[in-house]
């Protein structure tokens, strides 16, 4: 259910500027002009939190505040004043009939955000509802960390993405960085001095444009306890050095919901490609066996009947590996698939120990494999992989 | 009750000049500079300096002080600044209308008047705002009454002039 927020302002204006701080929110924006079509667009609509200026003609905003607090049925509403009228006196008067907030105009739109989040849980929405971000896209990074070795580490290891990795030294850098540019994730060094990682956390999570920003903690993998008490506030995730990147990267992926299936999984020229990285960890073999099936089906929808499965990076085969390929391989013959294996020597060679696996044969390139399952008819002589969907 | 004659010319631009910069840089990013003032004892006559077409938003406040704002903005500049204001186009707003610009300036002096006025009620002139009214036009002049005194307070925005005149009754 979308909150509701209703600003009542006899300036047109007012209503607009408050319309434009909110379009980013998962909320509706309702008006009315004075004191009179406020309780009655109130009583109508029962909005989660009233904005609401002062001089109006018609009725004001004392008297509408005055009987909106004497209606049992509107007086939970929480109000924000919305106001030129800020004089010491006239606030505290004001106060006492009952406001949950009060901001005196000019004011900052960020700031009537910031009050309006305080009251109701104001989610940001999402550019396209519909469009699940994907690792190919662009993303930001803050990175929180005074050991500039350690950014330089991230940032290295991480080129490979589209993201960008920002680094800063402090939380009072970090903080001007989030009111500027809204990250994607963040990642904080928990040694960082004065416990300064924590009140970063605690800043972010109030802060209505980043409070679902994942915020993962980094520290030295033997400090047991700086890791629990990240873990009790709510850090999203710890990552300890010695840094592993691969898992960095995958628990980036994951805490940022990205759909990373391009990474495993392509269509070139009617042919369905599935390929695993050089270092495929059970992470990777995870990722890979959740989108299988759906891809794949996806792929056979689409009317494609050859997959090729490419394992030419990696560098050794492991039992993970095995029960992946077993699993792609039965999947492709439910699913009446021709595929073919594209495969490196060493690989071959480890293949041959496994009684499971010697009969496997490799093609040297996707383009060999690809020839091969274009042929028009495929002999059984063939490797058995190829043959097993015919 | 204080008396206003306790307030100074400078406290008067001080205050104004306050008043002024808040709503420009709030809500226009933008920072307007004093430029001079024409204090309440000396001549008004041309005191604006705003020619052409022009848009004037005027709020006033009564209570223990008693007065109004009148702020004058060239029109090309309050379509500018409405524009800015509302995050709209040139385009988008030449669609919308004069009444659009009109209630931009007008919320605008009532933010000003407001901030201005609030320093006053700090300083214990208790008094509430009147709801704003525009005026659109040229060659015309705006006269205070004889028992109200009137001092012009002149700011620049880049290029452009704001022009706050301030006329506030006389106490008996």
């Amino acid at each position: 259910m979308r909150y509701k927020i209703l600003t009542v302002d006899d300036s047109k204006t007012v209503r607009i500027i408050v319309k434009k701080a909110f379009k980013t929110y998962d909320c509706d924006i309702i008006e009315a002009s004075n004191g009179v079509e406020g309780l009655a667009t109130a009583a109508k609509e029962t909005p989660d939190v009233i904005l609401l200026d002062v001089t109006m003609p018609v009725m004001d905003g004392v008297e509408m505040l005055t009987k909106l607090k004497s209606d049992p049925a509107l007086k939970g509403i929480p109000v924000i004043m919305l106001t030129a009228e800020g004089g010491r006196d006239n606030v505290i008067k004001i106060a006492k009939i009952g406001v949950r907030d009060y901001v005196v105009k000019p004011f900052r739109e960020e700031v009537l955000v910031e009050k309006v989040g305080r009251i109701i849980d104001l989610k940001p929405l999402s550019e396209s509802p519909t469009k699940v971000k994907s690792i190919l896209d662009n993303a930001t990074i803050l990175v929180v960390e005074d050991k500039p070795a350690i950014v330089l580490q991230i940032q290295e290891g991480l080129k490979r993405t589209p993201w960008t990795i920002q680094g800063v030294n402090t939380t009072g850098e970090a903080i001007d960085f989030c009111n500027r540019t809204q990250p994607d994730l963040v990642i904080i060094s928990l040694t960082l001095p004065d416990e300064a990682a924590f009140t970063l956390f605690r800043f972010i999570r109030t802060n209505v444009k980043t409070k679902y920003t994942p915020i993962f903690g980094l520290v030295v993998k033997t400090e047991l306890q700086a890791q629990q008490q990240a873990q009790q506030v709510g850090f999203t995730s710890i990552v300890t050095k010695p840094m592993d990147i691969p898992e960095l990267e995958a628990k980036i992926s994951k805490a940022m919901n990205l759909d990373t299936s391009q990474r495993y999984f392509s269509i070139e020229k009617e042919i369905f490609l599935v390929r695993l990285p050089e270092v495929t960890t059970q992470m990777v073999v995870n990722e890979v066996s959740t989108y299988l099936k759906p891809k794949m089906s996806e792929a056979v929808d689409g009317g494609l009947s050859k997959v090729v499965i490419d394992l030419h990076e990696l560098k050794r085969l492991d039992m993970i590996v095995i029960k992946l390929m077993f699993q792609t391989m039965q999947l492709c013959r439910e699913l009446a698939l021709q595929f073919a294996l594209v495969g490196n020597a060493q690989l071959a060679s480890e293949c041959k120990a496994f009684e499971d696996t010697k009969a496997w044969q490799f093609f040297d390139s996707i383009d060999e494999a690809k020839h091969s399952l274009a042929k028009p008819s495929v002999s059984s002589s063939l490797s058995q992989p190829v043959a097993a969907g015919v | 009750m204080p008396t206003t004659e306790k307030i100074s010319d400078l406290v008067f631009r001080e205050t104004m000049t306050r008043a002024v910069q808040d709503v420009v840089k709030t809500m226009l990013n933008q920072n307007a500079a004093f430029h001079s003032e024409i204090g309440a004892t000396e001549n008004s006559d041309k005191a604006i300096e705003i020619s052409g077409q022009h848009v004037v938003g005027t709020v006033g406040f009564i209570g223990d002080i008693n007065g109004l704002i009148y702020l004058y903005l060239a029109s090309e500049f309050a379509s500018l600044t409405a524009a800015q204001l509302l995050g709209m186009t040139k385009r988008e707003l030449e669609e919308a209308g004069d009444e659009v610009v009109n209630d931009a300036i007008g919320e605008l002096t009532n933010m000003t008047v407001g901030a201005f006025k609030n320093q006053l009620c700090d300083r214990g002139f208790a008094c509430k705002l009147t709801i704003p009214s525009i005026l659109r036009g040229s060659n015309f002049s705006i006269q205070p009454i004889s028992s109200a005194t009137r001092r012009v307070y002149r700011f620049d925005i880049g290029q452009h002039r704001i022009v706050a005149d301030l006329l506030m009754k006389i106490e008996e």
